[in-house]
């Protein structure tokens, strides 16, 4: 019964490698989120990010490293010694067991008698407003509401640090929406630690505080989430956000904190530099966020003459109701998109097949540190416009 | 396609259709003359006509008097060492099967000389035990070595259904339990056992219905007191009265229980906990 109520809830992960026999979930990574933060890990499957929290959570243990929460070590500890509390991808609801009981559940392993725990559960129940269901078994409530049972069990415990594996992923479009608020507000309520895996891009970027984005074991940007999505620092960050377009190209010449840049097809765009200073010829890539970018039909285009604006021929047209997301092949391997206004896109409406220009400004622009990575988010794919 | 269904079925469909319908005539046939046979009258014969009607043979079974031999005491020791079967089954399957969830060194070698029973001849296997019992200077009995050569058969069927049973099992739940505090005990006894219940009520039907009527393997080892079906077999054999079919009708209504028992407790069950998959995966 000595269960830490809301301790500290800062999270530090050194230098921590998980092997799984011949593979490695997890190489040498080290992240700190700070106590009452709502962080996510995002990531394709197979990154290593439900292997983290389930290190955190004390279901898996490092093979080499350290994890402290609040400052002490808690490798070899139990859940419950650790004060965190974890909520599984199915929620893991006791099918033999009613809700209430199911909420109950970690006040019985204390041996609570059942009257106080019944009190306390129906408690948490009114907290996630299902207390009305507090006689239901699991397999008589909706998704929705199993998660908001899920969610209360987990709570019951008082825990420091709440760990949240896919949490939304069971939910069809219009809960995982109204769900993730929800989330977001309890986290402020309580003021305790949430770190949320999931591998919906603007799900992380809709509830985070801190978006941690990984790939192959390894963290790629660790940042807020208004930082992930403007200020991506590798192109894999960019492409798997999707936010924004990458540019390559090799500097032609330098100056004015700019350096101009032509890419294989002889279109020339100017990056802003930053503090590099890179040599002529060095191959550079930046990020342009896709609502930065504005396209014209007209056909004053001159390849190698005009400088931040390339031009392609329109192969994807989709309305996203605010704006309309244009596809565009500029000939490269990657595929270049502009999310152009409804209003601005209706007044002039394009086709598929048109010929278009797209400029913007080198501002908007941001040098990335690194090249490589993410193709398979942003590879353009010429076939779809035909299916 | 050009060709529109005209309804007529392929000749697949008779020919199976008619193979059903011999196997049921071979299944239920027999069964239902030794039913109504065991009902003949009290002067009547092993054949019909029925000479009558009486419930004169029945009675016959729980007179230690009679012809027909102890058969109340048969029935008892079949279904004792039923329950006993039943109970070591469940428990050293469950065991089993829940430690065969880990990949360990040799996993994969013992389980196939566990399986390995199912394939040999059950009469051989009760010989072999027999001849065991002698070079030890043992005295058989169906409490020793007609347990002990029943648990061959059972125990091998026990671990193949937990095998299954645990296939469907999501680990996820004992996590939970573990996360929310619970000990090893605890998880065992909380989470894992209750949500498994159907499936051990399964193995202890099998274990129980694999006893009551094993006779192969229980015929050579099972000492100077018979178990039902040694029993049964002892009459087919010298006894000539409709005594055996009411015999026949008891055994065959005592498996019936058993067996709608089980599936009424894990229908039972199941029906309260079913998952409503529609919104929730």
């Amino acid at each position: 019964m000595n269960a830490p109520t809301n301790g500290n809830g800062r999270i530090e992960v050194m230098n921590v490698t998980k092997k799984f026999r011949d593979t490695t979930a997890v190489a040498n990574l080290s992240l700190n989120i700070d106590h009452g933060s709502y962080c996510c890990l995002l990531g394709p499957s197979g990154c290593g990010k439900t292997t983290i929290l389930r290190m955190i959570a004390g279901h898996e243990s490092p093979s080499s490293g350290d994890v402290r929460i609040g400052g002490q070590s808690v490798v070899g500890l139990d859940p419950v010694q650790r004060g965190t509390a974890m909520m599984f991808q199915s929620y893991a609801l006791f099918p033999h067991r009613s809700v209430i009981e199911n909420v109950g559940f970690a006040l019985k392993m204390r041996g609570l008698g059942k009257d106080d725990r019944n009190a306390k559960a129906r408690e948490l129940l009114e907290k996630v407003h299902m207390e009305k269901f507090a006689n239901r078994l699991p397999a008589e409530l909706s998704g929705g509401q199993q998660q908001r049972v899920a969610l209360a069990r987990a709570l019951i415990t008082n825990p420091r640090v709440l760990l949240l594996d896919e949490p939304l992923s069971a939910l069809d479009e219009y809960l995982r929406l109204r769900m993730r608020g929800e989330l977001r507000r309890v986290q402020k309520e309580l003021g305790i630690t949430f770190i949320h895996v999931t591998h919906t891009q603007l799900e992380a970027i809709a509830v985070a505080d801190v978006v941690v984005v990984m790939t192959q074991g390894r963290i790629e940007q660790a940042a807020t989430a208004r930082d992930i999505y403007t200020a991506p620092r590798s192109a894999y960050v960019a492409r798997f956000i999707g936010g924004q377009n990458v540019l390559t190209g090799r500097v032609e010449s330098t100056g004015g904190g700019m350096a101009t840049v032509r890419n294989a097809e002889g279109a020339l765009a100017q990056f802003p530099l930053g503090k590099s200073s890179p040599a002529k010829g060095a191959e550079l890539f930046a990020a342009i966020r896709r609502d930065r970018i504005h396209l014209t039909k007209n056909n004053t285009y001159r390849n190698g003459e005009e400088t931040n604006a390339a031009v392609g021929i329109v192969h994807a047209i989709e309305n996203q109701g605010t704006y309309v997301k244009v596809t565009l092949d500029l000939n490269t391997s990657e595929e270049f998109v502009a999310y152009v206004p409804d209003g601005e896109y209706f007044r002039d409406p394009i086709d598929i097949g048109d010929r278009v220009v797209a400029r913007w400004d080198a501002q908007d622009l941001h040098l990335l540190e690194d090249g490589s990575g993410g193709q398979q988010f942003a590879a353009a794919d010429k076939d779809v416009a035909l299916m | 396609m050009a060709m529109h269904d005209t309804g007529k079925r392929p000749w697949t469909f008779w020919f199976f259709a008619a193979f059903f319908v011999l196997f049921v005539i071979f299944l239920y046939g027999p069964m239902f003359v030794v039913y109504v046979l065991s009902f003949q009258g009290e002067s009547g014969g092993l054949t019909f006509p029925m000479n009558g009607v009486s419930t004169k043979w029945f009675g016959e079974l729980v007179n230690p008097d009679s012809r027909s031999g102890d058969i109340a005491s048969s029935f008892n020791r079949s279904i004792g060492l039923g329950a006993m079967v039943a109970c070591i089954t469940v428990f050293l399957s469950v065991a089993a099967g829940l430690g065969f969830r880990r990949r360990f060194f040799g996993s994969g070698v013992l389980f196939y000389i566990a399986i390995a029973s199912l394939i040999m001849p059950g009469l051989f296997i009760g010989l072999g035990i027999n001849v065991f019992f002698s070079e030890l200077g043992w005295e058989p009995d169906w409490t020793t070595s007609g347990l002990g050569a029943q648990l061959t058969w059972t125990l091998p069927f026990g671990l193949l259904i937990m095998f299954a049973v645990l296939g469907r099992f999501n680990r996820s739940y004992e996590e939970a339990a573990r996360d929310l505090g619970a000990t090893p005990w605890q998880r065992m006894k909380e989470v894992t056992l209750p949500i498994l219940l159907p499936g051990i009520i399964g193995v202890a039907l099998f274990g129980f219905t694999l006893s009551y009527d094993e006779f192969a393997r229980t015929v050579l080892v099972s000492g100077t007191e018979n178990t039902l079906p040694i029993t049964i077999w002892a009459m087919t054999t010298n006894v000539t009265s409709p005594a055996l079919y009411a015999l026949g009708t008891v055994t065959t209504l005592v498996s019936f229980f058993v067996v709608g028992a089980a599936l009424g407790s894990i229908g039972l069950i199941s029906r309260r906990r079913r998952v409503s998959r529609g919104d929730s995966t």
